[in-house]
């Protein structure tokens, strides 16, 4: 298996759990890796948007001394947006329904970033 | 001489593929190869040639269809797209097509269709092969490189292009190093990028004996429609504030965003370009001094950086040079754009070289990115930089 192909299959066990609508892999510096998005989108212009967020928000965060966001997340009205770094050089992001609690999509998605962060070192 | 009409491609073949030829585009597994050749059918068939399908694996109608999803529509061209049909006879369907196989894993029988179909050409024809691969999975490897030969000699005879999509499954070592070497006059190869922490897909000329390989490989993104395009997957537009970055990224872009409050970039400018054969994505910067943490997030992994000007601001061109630091990009390709030629006590692009104490090997380029005026002539200049860079 390429390693393309384990970072598909890393985000199609993540959209497996029925809470995910869709979710990518990118570069930190906003690259689109791997996407899992159906129709929803510009997949590109999504990571880069993202990596600009989480990057944006580490800035922020670290500015203040208040060290690394583990994550950002946003609520819309029509969804959720989480975005969490996967090591040094690439992130994960999920989005999910407006009414989907949170835990086991975070929990999810930490197992998800720690499994990307390996298979790139 | 037969084009390919894969860009640049060409180029590095030096013209196309001379009439008698043969080319094998030889792609490693996972990577989209038939593209390739339903490319460069469709080249030869809308430039008023003769083409030639060879299908193996794929029912002629979704052939007809997969043409259609590359904005390619197979019945304009008439009587001169022919598909010689060596799937339905596999699994026992009737066949509307003009030649047709009749027993597909029997390569006496596949031969025996493919010199009529040469014979009946009008014209120096394309003959492309759908799945070299398949045709060895079901007829054997050496029977099928034995008959490469004799479609080969026969194509010379007619002055026929054979082209053949052939994906490198784990076959005997031997069968390997013939397609990828003496059994076709060229070769190229198709492969993907995994070590990187860019994942992309590349080709490159591997042989051509009809003149010298230049060594160059060339990143690719196949468009749904459009097929295959060279692809630039980072570009950088940088700037001081208010040159003028987010509207030449617009200018330049089929489709863009941007995150803008209060007429300021302060997230990034994302646009796709799509001109002459070649993409690029195209990431523009915020200017203003307070964001330049989140310009060297961008920066990273840039091919090529497009530094914008407001040539009558000269008092920003300091900010300008620094810009540059900042994105920790040194060595890759820069081309100045001198913005806002159109305003009154606009620099010309020679006075702005000497201004930025910028080198001779540094283009400077007039534009009005707001009538998109030289945009794309400053986006030529860049794709060949780019592709001067990365063939060294």
């Amino acid at each position: 298996m390429t390693t393309s192909e384990m970072l598909g299959k890393v985000l199609s066990d993540l959209g497996r759990i029925g809470e995910v609508e869709a979710c990518a892999i990118a570069t930190r510096d906003g690259l689109l890796m791997e996407a899992n998005m159906s129709t929803r989108g510009d997949p590109e212009t999504f990571v880069a948007m993202s990596a600009t967020m989480l990057g944006a928000a580490e800035t922020a965060t670290s500015e203040l001394e208040k060290g690394i966001p583990k994550r950002v997340i946003v609520e819309a009205d029509d969804g959720k947006l989480i975005c969490m770094g996967a090591g040094p050089k690439a992130l994960v992001v999920a989005m999910t329904a407006p009414e989907v609690g949170l835990g086991l999509v975070l929990v999810e998605l930490a197992k998800a970033a720690e499994k990307v962060e390996k298979l790139l070192s | 001489m037969m084009k390919t009409g894969i860009p640049t491609l060409d180029d590095h073949l030096h013209g196309g593929v001379p009439q008698g030829k043969s080319l094998v585009y030889y792609a490693h597994p996972g990577v989209e190869c038939n593209v390739f050749g339903m490319q460069t059918v469709h080249r030869a068939v809308s430039e008023g040639g003769h083409g030639i399908y060879v299908t193996s694996s794929t029912d002629p109608r979704m052939i007809r269809d997969q043409f259609k999803e590359f904005g390619w529509d197979a019945a304009e061209y008439g009587d001169r797209f022919v598909i010689v049909d060596g799937f339905s006879g596999l699994i026992g369907a009737d066949s509307p097509e003009q030649y047709v196989v009749s027993n597909p894993d029997d390569i006496e029988s596949l031969t025996q269709s493919i010199k009529q179909a040469m014979e009946g050409a009008y014209e120096p024809s394309v003959i492309v092969f759908e799945s070299l691969s398949t045709i060895m999975d079901l007829c054997g490897e050496d029977e099928t490189l034995d008959a490469i030969k004799e479609w080969n000699k026969y194509a010379m005879l007619y002055d026929h292009v054979v082209v053949y999509n052939f994906t490198a499954w784990p076959y005997s070592e031997d069968t390997l190093a013939h397609v990828k070497g003496d059994i076709c006059n060229s070769v190229i190869l198709i492969g993907g990028i995994t070590e990187k922490v860019i994942f992309g897909q590349y080709f490159g000329v591997k042989k051509i004996d009809w003149d010298e390989i230049t060594k160059k490989c060339v990143l690719f993104k196949v468009l749904k429609p459009g097929g295959i395009r060279v692809y630039l997957p980072k570009i950088l537009v940088t700037g001081p504030f208010d040159a003028g970055k987010s509207t030449f990224v617009h200018a330049l872009s089929t489709r863009a965003v941007s995150v803008d409050r209060l007429g300021t970039t302060v997230a990034l400018d994302h646009g796709h370009v799509d001109h002459r054969g070649f993409a690029a994505d195209i990431f523009g910067t915020p200017g203003q001094q307070r964001f330049d943490p989140i310009v060297k997030l961008l920066s990273g992994e840039a091919m090529g950086i497009f530094l914008i000007l407001d040539s009558a601001n000269t008092d920003d061109f300091v900010r300008a040079r620094q810009m540059l630091d900042i994105t920790e990009t040194v060595g890759l390709p820069v081309v100045v754009v001198a913005n806002k030629q159109d305003i009154a006590g606009a620099l010309t692009p020679e006075e702005i070289r000497k201004e930025l104490k910028m080198t001779n090997d540094i283009p400077v380029m007039p534009a009005v990115a707001s009538s998109r005026e030289g945009v794309f002539e400053a986006f030529d200049v860049m794709v060949e930089r780019v592709l001067e860079a990365n063939s060294r």
